[in-house]
């Protein structure tokens, strides 16, 4: 009798114990991002963080250049074997939801986000009103200038309009130093794109209205006019104007090296300029994109990146993914030495110098924000932006665009033409791709 | 006894061919339907419709589909091109030096050429985009200590594709001329000898013997070049991403954008089949002209 006693007691153990294995069940979670080494190291301190109180949730981190990255999610990423989480750009999303490579938001999160994040940006997050990621930074664009530069040339400030910064792009230029007045970009979508669709929007022009494409606006005529006078008149040297893969290349070394005036940029790039140029740094200044003459107020566009979840991803492993990217995006993950109330990926996102969109992190950094001169001219604009149009073939919309800019840049086209192209083609490709 | 060899020879051959059947044969054949149908990459087979010959409309039409397609098709010709032009008589002479006997070093030399041909692409990229950068790059810092201006190397349109090509003849001309060196090793010694003491000069040798007898190899190098050639992806996804303005938009690259970036799998199927079509219609030209003079020597 006895020992029929400590055999139950002896299966009522292992019985308990097998019954809370299978309570707990082991999770691997596989983040992609395009983010450089420092700021991985950042990620992955933050999920030893989280995984020292989970331990049944093992978290990794896979980088990719920028340019790789919708390819890796396309290929590997959007499998069962591919990355459980990926930092991914809204103008992507419509398509990938379309494509259902990525998992709505459980009901749970979707409430958080609606409650703690600007409705502008939970709606960039959201594809025919489902919600898909957890939104984080948000990027504007602003005119970088070298006030070095400026000085030497007898420019007191920055530009305000376009008379002044055309004006100020031909005092800037002196070729015998091989400096031009200001730099455009090219071979990199984004590059080209948003810095005329800034100029675009600060003119009072629109890239898309309610999915139709307005490139054929008088809005938009005078921004390819004026493409073509910075072209024209040498104030811009499209061979001084190239990216690679990785977003860096000739058109940061020419700014970095003081052989570019001014250059209208993101916000997220000012480590890439602190690392560049070191001391130099202190000679860059931010301003409002200057406005066109069809414009009222300075205004950039806007476009913000999210985490979602792979919708292949098992039912653990999702569940995971989601719990962790609350807790990394919430108050509860303050690492040591951020303000109170801010979230890791808050943290992260300001090493970077990119603006965190969370309610709390705008609070919990806004001294920070406010006494950062570079970002200056970045938060000034960020109540007037207009977000870049997210529609099914953003993509290709957006190669097609570049394609057409690229082509007026090197003289291929004139303004009037690539106006003509450009509406042309977007109407061809987002009324195929809605299809 | 006849019926045992038969069956002994189809199971040995089975292995071989159920590997290209798998790998080869139904890859193809499953690009060729797709090309047919609208598809996107990120579904499964069962979504694709057929839709005819629209694709092959499309890339070959005037939308900005069509546009690209054709201009990545030309440029990828003129990269195959000038790539084969330049490698092969490259590779020919770099071989006459290295096989020649009259000066040391030859062994070297090949060692050294061949060694290009070893280093990993993605370092190749590395250095070439820096060699190449127009107001840093060392190319154009030793082009001014000659009075030559700055070149705008792959900055600009016109000479962005040259470029590529200069890096892909850097890198390919060592294992080609390894190739040269392999075919003027067969050539009989005695014809030279024969041709010597029928007073011909260097030139004439060259040109009567070598150049002749090369022609099996020089066959042989211009398919691997042309095959090696239209492949190219790997410079133009590290350093130019098809840029600027599309100059350096090969298929390769092109089809990988639109197949996967875009995920248009049907459009970048047909893309496919038409690439495979090119590149079968120019080597089976190549292999009738090599016949044609074979039959008129």
């Amino acid at each position: 009798m006895q020992l029929f006693r400590a055999f139950a007691r002896a299966s009522g153990a292992v019985a308990a114990l097998l019954s809370g294995t299978a309570l707990v069940q082991a999770a691997d979670v596989s983040f992609l991002t395009h983010w450089a080494p420092d700021t991985v190291a950042k990620l992955e301190a933050a999920a030893a963080v989280y995984s020292a109180s989970h331990p049944d949730t093992k978290i990794t981190v896979r980088a990719v250049p920028f340019g790789d990255l919708l390819t890796t999610l396309r290929t590997s990423g959007g499998g069962a074997d591919g990355a459980t989480i990926a930092g991914i750009y809204d103008a992507w999303l419509p398509d990938l939801a379309k494509d259902q490579l990525v998992a709505p938001a459980p009901e749970a999160t979707a409430a958080d986000v609606t409650a703690n994040w600007p409705a502008g940006v939970v709606s960039a997050a959201s594809a025919k009103g489902t919600l898909y990621g957890i939104p984080n930074e948000i990027d504007v664009y602003a005119l970088n200038y070298n006030k070095r530069l400026f000085a030497e040339a007898g420019i007191a400030e920055a530009p305000k309009t376009w008379d002044e910064f055309l004006a100020a792009a031909e005092k800037l230029t002196d070729k015998s130093k091989g400096q031009q007045g200001f730099g455009l970009i090219n071979s990199w979508a984004a590059g080209v794109l948003h810095p005329f669709s800034s100029l675009l929007v600060s003119n009072g022009g629109d890239l898309v209205v309610d999915g139709k494409p307005t490139l054929d606006s008088q809005a938009a005529k005078e921004t390819f006019e004026l493409y073509e006078k910075l072209i024209a008149s040498g104030y811009s040297d499209p061979s001084m104007a190239t990216a690679d893969a990785n977003t860096t290349g000739p058109f940061l070394d020419n700014f970095v090296s003081g052989k570019t005036g001014m250059i209208i940029m993101a916000n997220w790039w000012e480590s890439a300029l602190k690392a560049g140029m070191g001391d130099a740094f202190a000679d860059i200044a931010t301003a409002p994109i200057p406005v066109g003459p069809s414009g009222d107020t300075a205004r950039s566009i806007s476009y913000s990146w999210m985490t979602v979840v792979n919708a292949q991803a098992s039912a653990e492993e999702q569940a995971a993914a989601w719990d962790f990217l609350v807790w990394l995006n919430g108050p509860e993950s303050t690492p040591e030495g951020a303000p109170a109330g801010a979230s890791a990926m808050g943290d992260i996102l300001m090493s970077m110098g990119i603006l965190p969109t969370r309610t709390s992190d705008v609070a919990a950094f806004s001294e920070r924000l406010a006494s950062d001169p570079f970002l200056k001219g970045y938060t000034e604009t960020l109540a007037a932006a207009k977000p870049f149009p997210t529609v099914l073939g953003g993509q290709e919309f957006s190669e097609s665009l570049q394609k057409t800019l690229e082509a007026m840049q090197f003289g291929q086209l004139n303004a009037a033409d690539a106006q003509a192209t450009a509406q042309a083609d977007a109407i061809e490709i987002l009324e195929r791709n809605a299809q | 006894m006849q019926l045992n060899q038969h069956r002994s020879a189809l199971l040995m051959l089975a292995p071989a061919t159920a590997l290209l059947g798998v790998f080869i044969i139904v890859p193809m054949l499953l690009t060729i339907g797709l090309s047919f149908t609208k598809w996107s990459t990120q579904t499964g087979f069962e979504t694709a419709s057929f839709i005819g010959l629209q694709n092959f409309i499309d890339i070959f039409g005037n939308t900005s589909v069509g546009r690209d397609f054709k201009a990545a098709l030309i440029n990828t010709g003129l990269y195959t091109l000038g790539s084969v032009v330049l490698i092969l008589p490259l590779s020919v002479l770099l071989g006459l030096l290295v096989h020649q006997t009259l000066a040391p070093g030859g062994v070297f030399l090949r060692t050294v050429l061949f060694s290009t041909y070893m280093v990993p692409m993605i370092a190749v990229a590395l250095v070439f985009s820096k060699l190449y950068s127009p107001s840093e790059g060392p190319l154009n810092q030793i082009l001014g200590w000659v009075g030559i201006p700055p070149q705008t190397w792959l900055s600009a349109p016109q000479t962005a594709l040259f470029s590529i090509v200069i890096l892909n003849v850097w890198q390919q001309v060592g294992y080609f001329t390894v190739l040269a060196v392999a075919g003027l090793t067969q050539i009989p010694a005695s014809l030279y000898e024969a041709a010597r003491i029928d007073g011909a000069n260097a030139i004439q040798r060259f040109f009567s013997i070598t150049l002749p007898l090369l022609g099996n190899t020089l066959l042989f190098s211009t398919v691997i070049c042309i095959i090696n050639a239209v492949q190219v992806f790997e410079p133009v996804a590290l350093i130019t991403q098809g840029g600027p303005v599309n100059a350096t938009n090969v298929l390769t690259y092109h089809i990988r954008r639109v197949g996967i970036e875009r995920a248009q799998g049907g459009t970048g199927s047909a893309m496919a089949v038409a690439l495979m079509l090119a590149l079968v219609i120019a080597i089976a030209a190549i292999f009738a002209f090599a016949r044609s003079r074979e039959r008129t020597e």
